[in-house]
């Protein structure tokens, strides 16, 4: 199977350190636009969407694989594999951050650090010790909510992953996508995302990580924010200016500017260690 | 905000990028159960429902960042009173006073709401039983499949059947062979000729003779016919042909034959009750110096001879069949004959097809006959009432020309 076409993986840049770039829910690699573009002269920029989302190729979607997220976590490791990247610094958002976390606890040598923006490991509350911010019907209520914006188109697409055999594959249909994709898939991704408890994976990541937390963020708090830090080995925390949940859309300069710090001085930590100073 | 925004019938907010309300129209503030200007300055969140507040985030955010715009969506609004007011929500992004604001158009959608929630239901259904049908599908292709082994299985079993069948039948013909060969052949000297025919029914025979030239003049004929026929009554002849071929050559009397014939049958079958078999059995002593036959006749069909004169005599059976009843005393019985004298021996397979009286009147019809016409004659005679019934059982009869 072609990965690169599969996941619609997109290289640019000159620089010769991969950098990877994973989307959160809802959207496609465009989101990163702005970030990614910033990167390139030091970098190599890897975009690509979930199978599934944007333009990946939607025949290869199975629901058994795609009904948690190892099965895009899976997406992320062959993606490396495919272009053969090796000290990866995996960007990722939202719920991007969390499958990267679960790629680099598959494939911990593939990842030199984590850079996680508005990760939550778990968006339901679980009294009285965790606040994810939402309990069960709230999360059903976006479910229902998605439904609704899906309507009138829906059948197109439906039909094809239910893998109805009366109605021959989606035609090539290569228009932008940007925020929509098939209902049923996405709806299941969103299962997949605001019904996992990955909390216990935390304490387990052993790359380098670090944390961008938003002002005001209704989707991962603050507290969700510091949860993450105080259980995550060697993560670093920054709270961002940017309110929202979308930084690299909204706030892409102060973005990429902690993004930059923080590779630098993890670089510089990355020299030290190499040489066998102490950290 | 000029009135005619103000009071439009539908919704409109501006707010900021970051989503902070900077104005309300009073239609809005209206539906939202909200008085004056108490909403800006506010996040929308304020307005919205807590599944609205995430699908802001996750669409309406970036999509109004890369598209500038957003178009129908359906958000959930909620008044100051809690309630849920649905909202159809067209938004643009524009730049006003050098500065990014969005500004956007709201339209409550309550009927269509309650349309679209029943839509959205009868779709789920629809859906469901798709699923189910295909299921139903797959159930079914998986079935036909099943079915489609269980052939294949079926013609690889009769392939085997059917090979096991040619070598069984090839072994069938080989085993007839071997019992024919060990069929006595003919005799035909000054004193007398002696004929047979043979034939087994579709599988082995359950019949066996053999005719010996005991001394000069002496001859010894059996014909036995054990019951049934097939594989088993076959071997059972076979280990008596051994017995009596031995006893006959060394010119045992007839009773003496008869009787280990007996003793080893009741042997045979001793802890076996399942096997048993018993045996039907004729044995003639012929002394063609004296012209006489002894012979001994046990449960088997009359041996007819015919005298020169035409006179029949039936050599009738004194003694229950071999391997019935054990203890039994075999009696021989002796008749004298004349020269031209002829015998008939039969088992019930040539004489059951015909009539009681056919064989007699054949042998009386034809006493110039030689042997070979003889025997020409009975074979028709049994090949005109040729029936299924007639194949089922072996044949067999033996001619003799006293001279």
């Amino acid at each position: 199977m072609d990965i690169l076409a599969r996941n619609n993986v997109k290289v640019k840049g000159r620089g010769t350190v991969p950098m990877l770039f994973a989307p959160g829910f809802g959207c496609d690699q465009n989101v990163w636009n702005t970030v990614a573009e910033s990167f390139e002269d030091n970098y190599k920029v890897i975009l690509f969407d979930y199978v599934g989302a944007g333009n990946s190729d939607l025949a290869a979607y199975s629901p058994d694989k795609y009904s948690t997220l190892e099965g895009y976590a899976q997406d992320v490791l062959d993606v490396c594999e495919a272009l053969k990247l090796e000290n990866v610094i995996l960007v990722g958002h939202s719920v991007g951050g969390m499958i990267g976390a679960l790629a680099s606890l598959e494939k911990p040598e593939l990842f030199s650090s984590l850079i996680m923006l508005g990760p939550s490991p778990c968006y339901l509350n679980d009294p009285p010790e965790y606040a994810g911010g939402y309990e069960k019907e709230e999360l059903t209520g976006l479910l229902d909510l998605m439904e609704k914006n899906y309507i009138g188109w829906a059948n197109m697409f439906a039909a094809t992953v239910m893998g109805n055999p009366q109605s021959p594959e989606l035609s090539a249909d290569l228009e932008e996508r940007f925020c929509s994709t098939d209902p049923v898939i996405a709806r299941q991704f969103a299962q997949a995302t605001f019904f996992a408890d990955n909390r216990k994976d935390l304490p387990n990541i052993t790359v380098p990580s670090l944390i961008l937390q938003c002002t005001d963020d209704v989707i991962a708090s603050m507290e969700v924010g510091h949860f993450v830090h105080e259980n995550t080995p060697h993560s670093t925390f920054r709270v961002m200016e940017a309110t929202g949940h979308c930084p690299h859309m909204s706030h892409p300069e102060e973005t990429i500017r902690l993004i930059s710090e923080y590779l630098a001085g993890d670089m510089a930590n990355f020299e030290k260690k190499k040489t066998g100073d102490r950290v | 905000m000029d009135d005619q925004l103000n009071f439009a019938p539908c919704g409109f907010i501006t707010m900021d990028e970051d989503g902070n309300l900077i104005s309300v129209n009073e239609t809005l503030l209206i539906l939202l159960d909200y008085s004056g200007e108490k909403l800006s300055g506010k996040h929308i969140n304020e307005i919205l429902s807590v599944p609205a507040r995430l699908f802001f985030q996750l669409y309406f955010c970036p999509l109004i960042k890369k598209e500038e715009k957003v178009e129908e969506m359906y958000l959930s609004l909620t008044t100051s009173k809690g309630e849920e007011l649905p909202v159809l929500i067209n938004a643009l992004r524009r730049n006003r006073n050098n500065a990014s604001v969005i500004d956007c158009v709201l339209i409550p959608m309550r009927k269509r709401d309650e349309y679209e929630n029943e839509l959205i239901q009868a779709k789920k259904m629809a859906e469901i039983a798709l699923l189910e049908k295909d299921k139903a599908v797959i159930e079914m292709e998986d079935l036909l499949q099943k079915i489609e082994e269980q052939r294949q299985e079926l013609i690889t079993l009769n392939r085997e059947n059917q090979l096991y069948k040619e070598n069984m039948e090839k072994e069938l013909q080989l085993a007839k062979n071997i019992q024919e060969t060990s069929l006595t052949e003919p005799i035909s000297n000054e004193e007398l000729q002696i004929d047979a025919y043979y034939k087994a029914s579709s599988e082995l025979s359950g019949d066996i003779y053999g005719f010996y030239q005991i001394s000069r003049t002496q001859y010894g004929i059996i014909l036995l016919d054990v019951m049934g026929h097939g594989i088993s009554s076959s071997m059972i002849t076979m280990s008596l042909q051994s017995l009596f071929q031995r006893l006959i050559s060394r010119g045992v009397t007839g009773e003496r034959i008869m009787k280990e014939l007996d003793a080893h049958l009741h042997e045979l079958f001793r802890n076996n009750a399942d096997a048993w078999h018993y045996c039907t059995a004729i044995y003639l002593f012929i002394d063609t110096k004296k012209q006489t036959i002894e012979y001994v006749n046990a449960g088997h069909p009359p041996a007819l001879l015919q005298a020169p004169d035409g006179i029949q005599y039936e050599l009738i059976s004194t003694t229950p069949p071999l391997g019935a009843f054990e203890g039994i005393t075999f009696v021989k019985n002796s008749v004298e004959y004349s020269s031209g004298g002829r015998l008939l021996l039969y088992t019930d397979g040539v004489t059951d097809p015909l009539d009681v009286q056919h064989l007699p009147d054949l042998l009386m019809k034809h006493p110039s006959a030689s042997l070979k016409e003889l025997k020409g004659s009975i074979l028709q005679s049994l090949e005109e009432t040729e029936s299924s019934y007639t194949e089922n059982d072996d044949k067999c009869f033996i001619l003799v020309d006293l001279k």
